[in-house]
């Protein structure tokens, strides 16, 4: 080895602040663990033999890890004997590139990563664009198993297609131009066509377009926007990214299934499937009814979501009002709102929903309304202690001077600056509010139960949980999964949001 | 670049060719393969009937199939899930629903009960009103097991195919699971319709009986009554069997019987309208002191079956009598004196005499018959005979006798307790016989219940209910209640009370759901034992205030909706076909097919009506 003087310390320093290193790392581990357990699954001890679908994929992400190691390794000698990724070393990122068709983010995401020496979040983004609508595609495809699809299956289908293609067209272009800090006009074409593609719910693009409209009309004049910088430090996170992905994954999803997915297949009872383990018609197995649950639990994302966004916007809306007012006017009108409540506050928040929906009865609107109501408090404090701070400031001062009016002043100059908190908040208690919703369909409180909603889907297999347990664990997973997403971003976004980290 | 991007083009060109070229099947050529049924060209519209399908929580996986089977056969159905039995009564009762999830099971064994209360004009749980059932019903029952096989059939074809006043869904299992470490396998019987009788079981180590009680459960810690004339529902019917010794029982397969009763032999008197029973003397109540069972000395006598049978069938001998209906064929009841009446009499359809019959396998012959029970001695001839008279030929009376509601309480006490007046009955002031506050816990509590079965109820709280074995009860013989204490265990949900059976918490858990029993299977220490029972489950239409009360068409399309082999799927074959309540009971040969045909028509000639 050349480098023997280099100490242990410089060596550590190298490979700690190098993304791709850690990346590596994280996403070799993990495909290897996922490829044991989808292994562990697929392996029938009955007979000693193993599932096809479960064997192929664990053996494909078995590979990927494996390679993913490998690929880490060169990293690690790379950085340690010349301090930089060698060109070679990114070439072989094309290599991994592959393991999004096996459903491998981990891997994939990475490997996007490695391929491009100078990142910037517009690239991030392109990419996570392009991975969440092959994600989609793939997930949406195995309806192709099912003796019928819906009948907006096939041009569902096709418009995923369509979007997949011309997002990964943005994504070459942009990999190419998207990093100087003038793009070429023709540019706004791409950032129209990405617009467009967001209309299936893909965060990313809708993300990625406005950045390229700010970019465009920006035209190199300053340094770049708030949201632009946001988005640059939030795209350095990978796990916040990540998180993001299966958040914006499960809205695209929910959004597409409208037309590809057959509702009929997740309400109506099939008494031929009753209890059937995963197989490639019913590809999470069936639930007592005969039901897909596949298609149950993609139809409960949807609930899920709708409930979790909407019970944190309007608390977000009606808290953030109340503390900005208390806030800003303080004395007797903070001392009147924080008071009421306090008392609000000290409610349980489940008890409290409960209450209200065994007083108005088991519904989705109660349901919102129950969930809603307990979490109004939270967000008033946060608001009222960001608007305490934000009145402060000098140009707040300076504006009073001038003789604005207070609603000016408040919803000007003081409520901009500060929802960076509220929005990180609402993102962490999204979080509970999905476990919540799911808790209080589990209790029976919730939505009729055979709507799909995931706490109801959980309720029935949690019957189940010893003689078919697939039909507990998948339902339960989803809601980890969002759960967890929301809580990684949300740290993410307090991270991307906080000032105090420029 | 340029070069990359045309294969990539390409790429996604040809995936879209190949995607569009392959042939796939949608929901809509699904649809249309399937063959429209015969008889609809004359669609009226297509819109869904909007139908109010009420049930209980417990209910959840029937409503469901019923939903879904409604859903796919034209109705829109509004689901009405209350949370317990209460709410759902409540909302029974006022009416809100097109259909409801009923269940019924003949505890007594005999077709006559399984439609007496539940469709006879006026019967406890009737909401029927209709001259021609009321006339079967009533034909059926004076006719012999051959005979009324018939008439129940034109009452199921009448009931079920022509009126429609009922869906039936399913017959089910009755089951049971134990710990069998803690308790002797031979000692837990499951019967077809008698519930439990506790004083058999016994634990694996005999020297427990003494030191460990013996933990049951049961679902609702509100107990409707302990007099047993004045409930009959799941919360007191297992504890009222075990509570009053009746003078016939059951066995476990449905047929009369004196073995564990109060009677040593029962007779029918040619003519079928009179029955002797002849009393054991070896039976006395037990009572509550200082929450612990004592012996009160008294013992179970013929005035107290006289009483207790009288009172049984007097619509007003308390207020809120809930079985007289069961009982409204006994005429009188009596004591007998002169034992050379006994000799005079033959039994039906046989040459023996009553004397002959009643004497039967009994140590001592009668001697003397005597009218005060203390004098009474089986062992020196001293018998007490009661005769009982019905309203008219009826041999299914035995059945009733052996139902807990013909349960023999204590002349004395009921009449000790019992100083209202029944048409003035105050709830708020008057405390009844039985009345659970007084073996609840708290300041109502004062206990005064007299126990002629095996156990008596010492107190009970939200928690449990704490039973103490008779110590008068049939002493000496295989009758005697083996283990000392019960208790009973209030768990509401079902998921957690098999797991307070698997964790050991409780002994036995009677009613294990059909979709349980492969986890009560898979563990080695629990015992399931099932077997096919009287409990029929089915849709009830609102009789007042809902256009099913007005249509027949409406009714019918939704019988022909309800598909029961699906059923019979879903519970992966643990139910049996049903056509009504008395399935269990008379095989009539009748079977409801569902057929989606029908329900079209009778939904369109609804519509039409409208």
């Amino acid at each position: 080895m050349k480098n023997v003087s280099l100490t242990k310390q410089e060596m550590n320093f190298r490979l700690k602040s190098n993304p791709e290193y850690g990346q590596a790392s994280f996403a070799g581990l993990i495909s290897l663990a996922l490829a044991v357990l989808l292994l562990w699954n697929a392996y029938s001890p009955a007979d000693g033999s193993f599932k096809a679908v479960g064997l192929g994929a664990g053996i494909a992400f078995g590979l990927f890890g494996l390679l993913q190691l490998a690929v880490w390794y060169l990293i690690r000698t790379n950085l340690i004997r010349h301090a930089a990724i060698g060109k070679a070393t990114r070439g072989l990122g094309f290599l991994l590139l592959p393991s999004l068709f096996t459903g491998n983010v981990f891997v994939a995401s990475t490997a996007f990563h490695l391929v491009k020496k100078k990142k910037y979040a517009a690239y991030t983004l392109a990419v996570y664009s392009f991975m969440t609508t092959v994600l989609v595609f793939g997930v949406t495809a195995l309806n192709l198993f099912k003796p019928y699809v819906a009948n907006g299956f096939l041009s569902g289908m096709t418009l995923l297609l369509i979007a997949g293609f011309i997002q990964l067209i943005a994504l070459l272009l942009i990999a190419k131009y998207g990093g100087e800090a003038v793009i070429p006009r023709w540019m706004a074409i791409v950032a129209i066509a990405l617009l467009a593609t967001a209309a299936t719910g893909n965060l990313f693009s809708l993300f990625l377009s406005l950045m390229l409209f700010a970019k465009l009309r920006n035209r190199g004049f300053t340094s770049g926007s708030r949201f632009g910088d946001v988005f640059e430090r939030l795209s350095r996170s990978s796990t916040s990214m990540l998180g993001l992905l299966f958040v914006t994954f499960l809205l695209t999803l929910s959004i597409t299934s409208l037309i590809t997915f057959d509702y009929g297949l997740a309400i109506d009872n099939n008494y031929s499937a009753i209890l059937q383990s995963p197989t490639a018609e019913y590809p999470l197995g069936t639930d007592n009814y005969g039901r897909d649950l596949f298609s149950r639990i993609v139809f409960g994302a949807r609930i899920s979501l709708i409930v979790g966004f909407l019970t944190t916007l309007i608390p977000l809306l009606i808290g953030g009002l109340l503390g900005a007012l208390s806030g800003y006017y303080g004395k007797r009108t903070d001392n009147l709102i924080m008071r009421a409540l306090d008392v609000l506050y000290a409610v349980p928040a489940i008890l409290l929903a409960i209450a209200i929906i065994a007083a108005f009865g088991a519904g989705t609107v109660n349901l919102i309304i129950a969930l809603s109501v307990s979490s109004i408090p939270t967000y008033a404090r946060t608001m009222r202690a960001n608007v305490l701070q934000v009145s402060t400031l000098e140009y707040v001062q300076a504006a009073r001077a001038f003789g604005s009016n207070d609603w000016i002043i408040l919803f000007k100059h003081i409520l901009p600056n500060s929802v960076a908190p509220m929005i990180v908040q609402s993102t962490l208690t999204i979080g509970s509010a999905v476990i919540s919703t799911s808790s209080l369909s589990f209790l029976g409180l919730g939505v009729e139960p055979h709507i799909p909603e995931w706490g109801n889907i959980l309720k029935l297999g949690s019957a189940y949980l010893e003689t078919h347990s697939f039909t507990a664990i998948y339902p339960g997973l989803a809601i980890i999964l969002l759960v967890l997403s929301f809580n990684f971003l949300g740290d993410g976004l307090r991270d991307a949001l906080d000032p105090k980290l420029d | 670049m340029q070069k990359k991007m045309r294969l990539v083009a390409l790429l996604f060109v040809s995936l879209a060719v190949l995607l569009s070229a392959c042939k796939l099947t949608t929901k809509n050529d699904v649809n249309e393969a399937s063959p429209t049924p015969a008889g609809t060209e004359a669609a009226v519209d297509n819109n869904p009937v909007d139908i109010e399908l009420l049930g209980m929580s417990s209910n959840e996986a029937d409503l469901n199939i019923v939903r879904d089977q409604l859903n796919k056969n034209g109705f829109n159905v509004k689901l009405n899930i209350q949370p317990d039995y209460g709410s759902f009564k409540t909302q029974e009762d006022a009416g809100n629903f097109d259909i409801s999830m009923s269940g019924w099971t003949t505890v007594t064994g005999n077709p006559d009960y399984a439609v007496r209360s539940l469709f006879k004009t006026g019967g406890d749980y009737s909401k029927l009103s209709d001259p021609e059932i009321d006339e079967l019903i009533e034909k059926a029952s004076t006719q012999t097991p051959d005979q009324y096989k018939e008439t129940y059939k034109t009452f199921e074809e009448k009931l079920v195919f022509e009126k429609a006043y009922i869906a039936p869904l399913y017959r089910s299992l009755k089951s049971q699971a134990f710990n069998q470490e803690v308790l002797n396998k031979d000692s837990v019987r499951l019967s077809k319709s008698r519930s439990l009788p506790w004083e058999a079981l016994d634990f694996n180590d005999t020297s427990k009986r003494e030191t460990e009680a013996l933990v049951l459960q049961s679902t609702m810690p509100t107990l409707t009554s302990l007099d047993p004339i004045k409930g009959n529902d799941g919360s007191i019917n297992i504890i009222n069997t075990n509570s009053n010794v009746r003078v016939v029982n059951l066995t476990d397969d449905d047929k009369v019987t004196s073995e564990g009763s109060l009677s040593l032999n029962h007779a029918i008197a040619e003519g079928n309208s009179e029955y002797y029973f002849i009393l054991r003397d070896d039976i006395n109540f037990a009572r509550v002191e200082n929450k612990a069972a004592v012996d009160s000395g008294e013992r179970v006598g013929a005035d107290d079956v006289i009483f207790s049978l009288l009172r049984a069938k007097d619509k007003n001998s308390v207020p809120d009598h809930r079985t007289y209906t069961l009982h409204e064929h006994i005429q009188n009841v009596e004591l007998v004196t002169d034992l050379a009446s006994l000799e005079a009499l033959n039994v039906s359809g046989s040459s023996e005499t009553v004397k002959a019959a009643l004497e039967n396998g009994l140590p001592s012959k009668i001697s003397e018959l005597v009218s005060d029970k203390k004098q009474a001695s089986n062992k020196d001839g001293k018998y007490q005979v009661v005769k009982l008279t019905t309203t008219k030929p009826f041999p299914q009376v035995l059945n009733y006798l052996a139902h807990q509601s013909a349960g023999i309480v204590s002349q004395k006490q009921v009449q000790a307790i019992n100083t209202y007046d029944v048409a003035k009955f105050d709830v708020n002031k008057d405390i009844p016989y039985g009345d659970q506050n007084t073996v609840t816990e708290g300041a109502q509590y004062n206990n005064t219940l007299y126990a002629s079965g095996p156990y008596i109820l010492a107190y009970k709280n939200d928690y449990e209910a704490v039973f103490f074995k008779n110590p008068g009860y049939m002493k000496g013989t295989e009758n005697e209640p083996k283990i000392k204490s019960i208790k009973v265990r209030f768990i509401k949900d079902a998921d957690s009370t098999l797991a307070a059976l698997r964790s050991g918490e409780i002994h036995l858990y009677y009613g294990v759901s059909e979709n349980k029993f492969d986890v009560v299977k898979g563990d080695s220490k629990l015992s399931l034992q099932t077997v096919p029972s009287n409990a029929v489950s089915y849709l009830l239409f609102n009789t007042s205030n809902r256009p099913v009360a007005k249509s027949v068409d409406l009714r019918k399309a939704v019988l022909y909706a309800i598909n029961q082999d699906e059923i019979l799927a879903f519970y992966g074959g643990n139910k049996f076909k049903a056509v009504s309540t008395l399935s269990p009971l008379v095989d009539t040969g009748l079977e409801l097919k569902a057929d989606a045909g029908k329900v079209k028509e009778f939904l369109n000639a609804y519509k039409a009506s409208k």
